[in-house]
C-alpha cells in the first residue's frame, strides 16, 4: 500500500502530520513531533495501522483531541482503508468511546427561535476592562443600591456590564469537608501522633516531654456548577456565566453549560481577563440558545464526570428555569442519581421571582424534591441568597 | 533537551522488546491479550523511553498492562497508589524515628557514642514507592505504575513529574541519588480531573477502549480456564448489551471474568435465564443497576 512512502522520511512525515494536526487545532508540540519521528526511526511501521497508532500514541494527550486527530489523520494519509474501518476487528484498534460523545446527529428541539447574531457574548458595552473594573470598586455602593434589586432581565447592557465586575467578586464558599490527611495539634482531645512526637523529642534527649497530637485537617468541597443557556435562560445566562466565571477563578469551581448538550468550561473560563473567558465560553458551546434537555444533560454529567468522582461530596449548583422537552420522569430519575453523589444540591431559578410563581413546570417540579435549597438568583441582591445556600453547612 | 539525554533504552531492554509484534506475544505469554494499540503504546513507553499515561474507563485493565509488562521485562512492578493527600513522606522517603531513638538509647545504655552520620544511614531510611524505582539495582528498570494519579493533589502531581523527569533525588542528609535505571513509568487516570498539562506534555497517551466481545471472551477464557468456550462467548455478548444500557456502574472485564467464574462453579455450559437471574448478582453491584437489567428483560440479557 503506501509502505513505500511511510518509510521514507521519518522526520518530515512527523513534522508534516504534527503540523497538520496543529492547523486542526490540536496542541501539538515540537517535542510530540520530534517523538513521533523517534517511534518512526525505533519502529517503522509496515502498516498504515501500525501508524496511525504510533501517531496517535505520541501525538495526543486527551481523549477528546481523538474525533480531531482521526478526521486529520484520515485526511492527510487519504489512500488506503480508514483507521475506523478496523474497529471492532479485535486485531485492530479496538472501537472508540470517547467519553465525550455526542450526539451531533440529532435535531436538537429548540424552545425559542434564536435571538439571531452572536451567542449573547460578544464584547458588550464593556469595553475596557481594567477601566471598568477600576469604575466598579469606586461606585460599589452606588451600583448595589440602584440596581441591587432589579432583575437582570430588566437591566440594559451598560448596567449589567457594570454589575458583572461586582459578580465576579461574589465569592461561593463551600462547606469544609474532613480529608485523611492531618495536622498536628497540643489538645489532648485528638489522636496521639507517636511519629511526631517522637520526632519532637530529639530535642530534649530522646524524653517526649511535649506530646503531639494529630487532627483531621479540612478542605472546602468541591463546587459544581451547571448552568442553563438554552434559550428561555438568554436574559440570565450572561450575568449567570460571570458567576461561573468567578467561582471558576477564584473557588476553583468545575463549570458545566448545557442546553441541548454538556459542555465543560472549566478550563476556557480559567482565563483572568473576563471577557476573554466569555468568549472562549462562547465558542466551546456551540449550542448556545437552544432548546433544554435537561434529563440528558443531566445524564451526561453523572455518567461522564460525576460517577468518576467529580460530584462525589460536592456542592453542585444547577442554575436553570426547568423548562426543558424531556419527559419530567427521566429528569426525576437523573436527579436521584445526581442525589446519591453530591453533598448538597442548590437550584437557581430566575424565575422563582416572579409573582405567582409555582414551580409547576414539568422538570422544574420533578427536579425539586432532590433539591436541598431552592434559590432565585434573580437579581444581585438575590445572589447573596446563593451563596448562603452554597455556604450551608450541615452535619451529617 | 532531557529527552535527548536519555534517549534508547538499555540493550538489555531493547533485546527482550526488540518489535511491537515480539511484545505482544510476550504480553500473551504474561496472560494479558492486548491490541496492537496498547502494545504499541507500552513499546513506545519502553523504547523511547517516555513516561505513558493510560486513560480509560474502570475495569478496562489499565493497572494490569503494567503488571504484564513488569513481567514481561522480568523486572519487579513497583506501584504508588495515589490518594487526596498524599504527600512525598508517603510517597519518596521517610526516616524511621522510632528505630533512630532506640539505637541512641542503645548507645547510651552501652556507654557508645553515635554520630550523626550513623543516624542517617541507609538502615533508618525507609523507601516508598519512588524512591525505590529509582534506586532500583537492576539488571534491568523497574516497572513503576503510579495508579489513578487524578486522585492525588495538583501540587503532588507536579512533585512527582519533576522527580521522574530528572530521574533523581536529593535527600538532605544522604545526597543526591541518581536512577542506575531509570525505571519505566505508566500513570493511569480516571479523569475525574485534568491533569497538569505539564505532564501531559512530557508523556506518551493512550486511551484504552472497551474490547470487542471476542476480544473480552478471549481474555474470559484465559483468566478461568476451566469455563466453557460457548459460556465465554455469551457472557462477553451478555456484558456488552448490559454495557448499552444506563447504569450507575457499567460492568467491567474484571465483573465479566467473575460472572463466568460463578457460572462455570455452577456447571453452566450455555448461558440461559435461569442461570443468568441467578448470577446477575456477580455482574451488577447495584439494586438500581439490578432492576434496570430485569425490566430489560433476561431473555433480552441472554440474547
Amino acid at each position: 500500500m503506501s509502505r513505500a512512502r511511510i518509510a521514507v522520511q521519518p522526520a518530515s512525515l512527523a513534522a508534516g502530520l504534527a503540523s497538520a494536526l496543529h492547523r486542526a487545532g490540536l496542541p501539538v508540540t515540537p517535542q510530540r513531533a520530534g517523538r513521533f519521528a523517534a517511534s518512526l526511526v525505533l519502529a517503522p511501521p509496515v502498516r498504515r495501522e501500525r501508524l496511525y497508532w504510533q501517531a496517535r500514541i505520541t501525538l495526543l494527550s486527551d481523549v477528546e483531541q481523538l474525533s480531531v486527530f482521526d478526521a486529520v489523520f484520515e485526511a492527510v494519509f487519504a489512500d488506503g482503508l480508514d483507521p475506523a474501518d478496523t474497529r471492532g476487528d479485535p486485531g485492530g484498534p479496538p472501537p472508540i468511546h470517547a467519553p465525550a460523545r455526542r450526539p451531533d446527529d440529532e435535531r436538537p428541539p429548540v424552545d425559542r427561535p434564536p435571538a439571531g447574531g452572536a451567542p449573547g457574548l460578544a464584547r458588550s458595552a464593556e469595553g475596557d476592562a481594567s477601566g471598568t473594573d477600576r469604575d466598579a470598586v469606586l461606585g460599589v455602593a452606588g451600583i448595589e443600591e440602584r440596581l441591587g434589586d432589579t432583575a437582570f432581565d430588566r437591566l440594559s447592557a451598560e448596567e449589567l456590564a457594570e454589575l458583572r465586575g461586582l459578580i465576579r467578586r461574589i465569592a461561593l464558599a463551600t462547606p469544609p469537608r474532613r480529608t485523611r490527611r492531618t495536622t498536628p495539634t497540643t489538645r489532648s482531645r485528638e489522636r496521639l501522633d507517636v511519629r511526631r512526637t517522637l520526632r519532637r523529642a530529639h530535642r530534649t534527649g530522646g524524653d517526649p516531654v511535649r506530646r503531639i497530637h494529630r487532627q483531621r485537617r479540612e478542605r472546602p468541597r468541591r463546587l459544581v456548577l451547571l448552568c442553563d443557556v438554552s434559550g428561555s435562560m438568554e436574559p440570565y445566562s450572561r450575568v449567570f456565566l460571570t458567576l461561573l466565571q468567578g467561582a471558576v477563578a477564584g473557588a476553583r469551581a468545575e463549570a458545566f453549560v448545557f442546553s441541548t448538550r454538556l459542555t465543560r468550561l472549566t478550563t476556557a473560563l480559567a482565563v483572568r481577563d473576563v471577557d476573554e473567558a466569555l468568549v472562549r465560553a462562547a465558542a466551546a458551546a456551540p449550542d448556545w440558545s437552544g432548546g433544554t434537555r435537561l434529563a440528558e444533560s443531566l445524564r451526561r454529567f453523572v455518567t461522564d464526570h460525576g460517577r468518576a468522582g467529580l460530584a462525589r461530596g460536592a456542592v453542585v449548583v444547577i442554575l436553570s428555569d426547568g423548562w426543558a422537552t424531556d419527559d419530567p420522569d427521566d429528569v426525576a430519575f437523573q436527579m436521584v442519581r445526581l442525589r446519591r453523589l453530591a453533598h448538597r444540591i442548590v437550584w437557581v431559578n430566575p424565575r422563582k421571582a416572579a409573582a405567582g410563581f409555582a414551580p409547576t413546570v414539568g422538570g422544574m417540579a420533578a427536579a425539586l424534591p432532590y433539591c436541598d435549597a431552592f434559590v432565585s438568583g434573580h437579581s444581585y441582591a438575590a445572589l447573596a441568597d446563593l451563596a448562603a445556600a452554597v455556604r450551608h453547612y450541615r452535619r451529617r | 533537551m532531557k529527552d535527548a539525554a536519555r534517549a534508547g533504552a538499555e540493550p538489555d531492554v531493547a533485546e527482550r522488546v526488540p518489535d511491537v509484534d515480539t511484545l505482544v506475544r510476550a504480553l500473551d505469554g504474561a496472560d494479558y491479550l492486548s491490541d496492537i494499540g496498547l502494545a504499541t503504546a507500552l513499546f513506545m513507553a519502553v523504547r523511547l523511553p517516555q513516561p505513558l499515561l493510560l486513560e480509560g474507563e474502570a475495569g478496562v485493565g489499565k493497572t494490569e498492562a503494567a503488571k504484564a509488562l513488569a513481567q514481561v521485562l522480568d523486572t519487579p512492578l513497583i506501584r504508588l497508589q495515589c490518594y487526596e493527600g498524599i504527600d512525598a513522606a508517603e510517597a519518596l522517603y521517610e526516616w524511621n524515628y522510632t528505630r533512630q531513638l532506640l539505637a541512641i538509647r542503645l548507645a547510651e545504655a552501652q556507654g557508645d557514642r553515635l554520630d550523626q552520620t550513623a543516624l542517617f544511614s541507609q538502615e533508618f531510611l525507609m523507601e516508598r514507592p519512588l524512591l525505590a524505582a529509582l534506586r532500583h539495582p537492576g539488571p534491568r528498570p523497574a516497572v513503576l505504575l503510579i495508579d489513578e494519579l487524578d486522585r492525588a493533589d495538583d501540587d503532588f502531581e507536579a512533585f512527582t513529574f519533576e522527580l521522574l523527569a530528572e530521574a533523581t533525588v536529593t535527600i538532605p542528609e544522604l545526597g543526591t541519588v541518581a536512577a542506575t535505571h531509570p525505571p519505566v513509568v505508566v500513570l493511569t487516570s480516571n479523569r475525574t480531573r485534568d491533569l497538569h498539562d505539564a505532564l501531559k506534555r512530557r508523556c506518551l497517551y493512550h486511551w484504552i477502549d472497551f474490547p470487542s466481545p471476542e476480544q473480552t471472551a478471549r481474555i474470559i477464557r484465559r483468566r478461568v480456564p476451566d469455563s466453557a468456550e460457548p459460556l465465554a462467548m455469551d457472557a462477553a455478548a451478555a456484558v456488552g448489551r448490559l454495557r448499552s444500557l444506563d447504569l450507575e456502574k457499567p460492568p467491567g472485564i474484571a465483573e465479566a471474568i467473575d460472572w463466568v467464574a460463578a457460572l462455570t462453579l455452577l456447571g453452566t455450559t450455555r448461558l440461559d435465564e435461569a442461570s443468568a437471574g441467578a448470577t446477575l448478582g456477580s455482574v451488577l453491584k447495584g439494586r438500581d443497576d439490578l432492576a434496570l437489567a430485569r425490566a430489560a428483560g433476561l431473555p433480552w440479557v441472554v440474547g
